[in-house]
């Protein structure tokens, strides 16, 4: 009895770090960093911290703290490699009862992602409104309807590119032993191409000129610059296009890997 | 090869129900060298090795056929099942379901199909049998009158009723394997694999899963493709045998035919003194006069293979000529009964029995 409710109390526990806390330790690290490095400016143009607008790379301080505040909610809804375990599937043999049944098997991954999404979108919610009853003054408050509208279209496009993709780097399982590095390494990528830990229009020019190319930009970065009014409709229309042609770009190339794939199964286990 | 014998007619189409011609399947995989060296060795010089699985099977099954699959560990009967049912692609040759390439399978045909893995669960772990059955009976589309009728009558075929709402996980595995047949059967399959569908459990379930089996075989034109260690499964469950070798097809008939050739066979095992002496020239003369031959010798005893005929005369014999401390009797073990059959396949080639 004791046992069974201490494991039902490390599972709940760990479901709160991951998933309730998950993306909120980055953006606070970040807003140290910016506070010391605008208080760095500030100090050497003789004003304070907040109170003149120093302006780095473009962006203004209380600009990077709603900046910050956007990125603790978008990045909630940005689908991430826990919440597939096909290498596992792939690597114990149970895909193999799949196979036989009449259904697409990505359709059963379709639908996490679906899951997550709506699960997803009322936690992003629930934080945003927790971090506007907490500081109103300083958290990111959407332009307009419009915008929030825009924004969550591209993080939700976005966010079925990083599906694709690390459904594309589990289905390696196929051939490798190890994914899970792959996995981590792609995480990162993709968070620091899109913004995560630098937004990417603050980055040196060379850098956005390229990174604002890739979805990621356009699921990070950009849906906050949305929110916040710094980007516009033509905007959002340029990105929506960039993403989709993505998008189905990752599509081909998933299925192309899965039907490879599943050439080399050799149905583990049975 | 002799082809099926006591066949039920083929499907409304006229073609088989299954047909593997001349298939073939090669596993690649490499050899680990151990050791620190090994890893970096492993890393950039790997040494692949080619592993035949199967090589050049040939089958046809009718349909209503209940078609049993022996042969020892490695023989290639799992690998022939998974291409036959489109798990994986055979390396040459051609494997057909349903009139169709088994690797290439639509909705359409899969409905037809269902697959009982003994070492591996079909349900979901976590859920109670009932929901992976309403999950399935969504998957098949199978109407809410048929499921009903069908849990229901599989439940208490099976003795299960009461089990339905438990946790898979929480299941003995005997009933965790009622249920897998349970959902496998519950969108009326016309052709169904049983990959060692009882290995691991007790007599009693053993017994009901396979009146289950024989209960549906009868009541509809179900073909079976059934692969088991256990004879007996084998004996009560299907009229068709096919034995597999090193992954070439060494017998494929009917069990009448395979009971009277090789299973009438019978493994004498006598335990003499350890000090006694034996004069085994004089006993294998006597052997051969019985139609019997000495199939092993130790220290302590000696292993006699005699056709079941033949056993009450021999047995005298062999009181009269050694110390006999202990004698059993058993059915011929199956690792030898394959390769006798194995060894009378190439002696068809040649013209002989087979």
């Amino acid at each position: 009895m004791a046992y069974e409710f201490r494991k039902r109390i490390q599972f709940r526990a760990g479901f709160f770090v991951r998933e309730v806390l998950n993306g909120t330790v980055e953006p606070l690290v970040m807003l140290f960093v910016y506070t010391a490095l605008y208080g760095s400016a500030a100090a050497a143009a003789g004003e304070g911290v907040g109170t003149e607008p120093v302006s780095l790379g473009g962006w203004t301080y209380p600009e990077i703290i709603q900046y910050v505040a956007g990125l603790v909610v978008v990045r909630k809804l940005i689908f991430h490699s826990r919440a597939l375990d096909l290498a596992t599937e792939i690597f114990e043999g149970r895909v193999t009862k799949y196979l036989v049944m009449p259904f697409r098997f990505f359709v059963l991954h379709q639908g996490r992602f679906l899951q997550f999404t709506l699960l997803q979108l009322a936690v992003a919610a629930l934080v945003w409104c927790i971090g506007y009853a907490a500081a109103p003054a300083y958290w990111l408050v959407p332009v307009s309807v419009a915008a929030t509208l825009q924004a969550g279209v591209l993080v939700l496009m976005g966010s079925y590119c990083c599906f694709l993709i690390f459904f594309i780097l589990n289905a390696l399982a196929f051939w490798l032993d190890v994914v899970w590095s792959l996995l981590v390494m792609a995480w990162f990528v993709i968070g620091f191409s899109g913004g995560a830990l630098v937004p990417v229009s603050q980055m040196p020019a060379a850098f956005y000129g390229v990174l604002s190319l890739g979805f990621p930009y356009w699921m990070i970065t950009a849906p906050i610059e949305l929110l916040m009014g710094r980007l516009g409709t033509g905007d959002f229309l340029l990105g929506a296009g960039l993403v989709a042609g993505q998008l189905v770009a990752l599509d081909l190339l998933r299925r192309w890997v899965w039907r490879r794939g599943l050439a080399r199964y050799v149905g583990a286990g049975m | 090869m002799s082809v099926a014998s006591g066949t039920k007619p083929s499907g409304a189409d006229g073609g088989p129900v299954l047909e593997a011609r001349g298939v073939r399947k090669v596993f690649r995989t490499f050899e680990r060298v151990p050791g620190l060296r090994g890893i970096l060795k492993n890393f950039v010089a790997r040494e692949h090795v080619d592993i035949a699985a199967l090589d050049g099977v040939d089958l046809r099954v009718e349909r209503g056929e209940s078609v049993g699959l022996i042969g020892a560990n490695g023989a290639g009967k799992t690998t022939l099942v998974k291409i036959l049912a489109g798990i994986v692609p055979a390396s040459s040759g051609e494997a057909r379901l349903l009139g169709r390439d088994s690797f290439d399978l639509r909705d359409a045909e899969k409905r037809r199909l269902a697959l009982v893995m003994g070492q591996k669960s079909q349900l979901w772990w976590d859920l109670p049998p009932i929901d992976s059955f309403r999950l399935l009976k969504e998957i098949y589309g199978v109407s809410d009158a048929d499921f009903a009728e069908r849990l229901a009558r599989f439940a208490s075929m099976l003795e299960v009723e009461d089990r339905l709402k438990i946790q898979l996980r929480q299941l003995s595995l005997g009933q965790r394997m009622k249920m897998e047949i349970i959902g496998a059967f519950l969108h009326s399959p016309e052709v169904v694999f049983l990959d060692e569908p009882t290995i691991g459990l007790d007599l009693i379930s053993r017994e009901t899963i396979r009146r289950f089996l024989v209960g549906l075989s009868e009541q509809r034109a179900v073909t079976f493709v059934l692969t088991s260690h256990d004879l007996e499964d084998i004996e009560e469950t299907c009229r068709r045998i096919v034995v597999l070798d090193q992954g070439a097809v060494a017998f494929d008939g009917g069990l009448t035919d395979l009971s009277q050739r090789v299973t009438g066979k019978r493994a004498v095992e006598v335990h003499v003194h350890p000090n006694a002496r034996v004069d085994e020239e004089a006993l294998v003369a006597e052997l051969s006069r019985h139609g019997a031959e000495l199939a092993g010798r130790s220290a302590g005893s000696l292993t006699v293979i005699v056709s079941a005929e033949r056993l009450a005369e021999l047995v005298p014999r062999l009181f009269a000529m050694l110390d006999v401390k202990d004698l059993s009797v058993e059915r011929q073990p199956l690792e030898r009964l394959i390769r006798e059959i194995y060894r009378r396949g190439i002696d068809a080639a040649g013209g002989g029995e087979g």
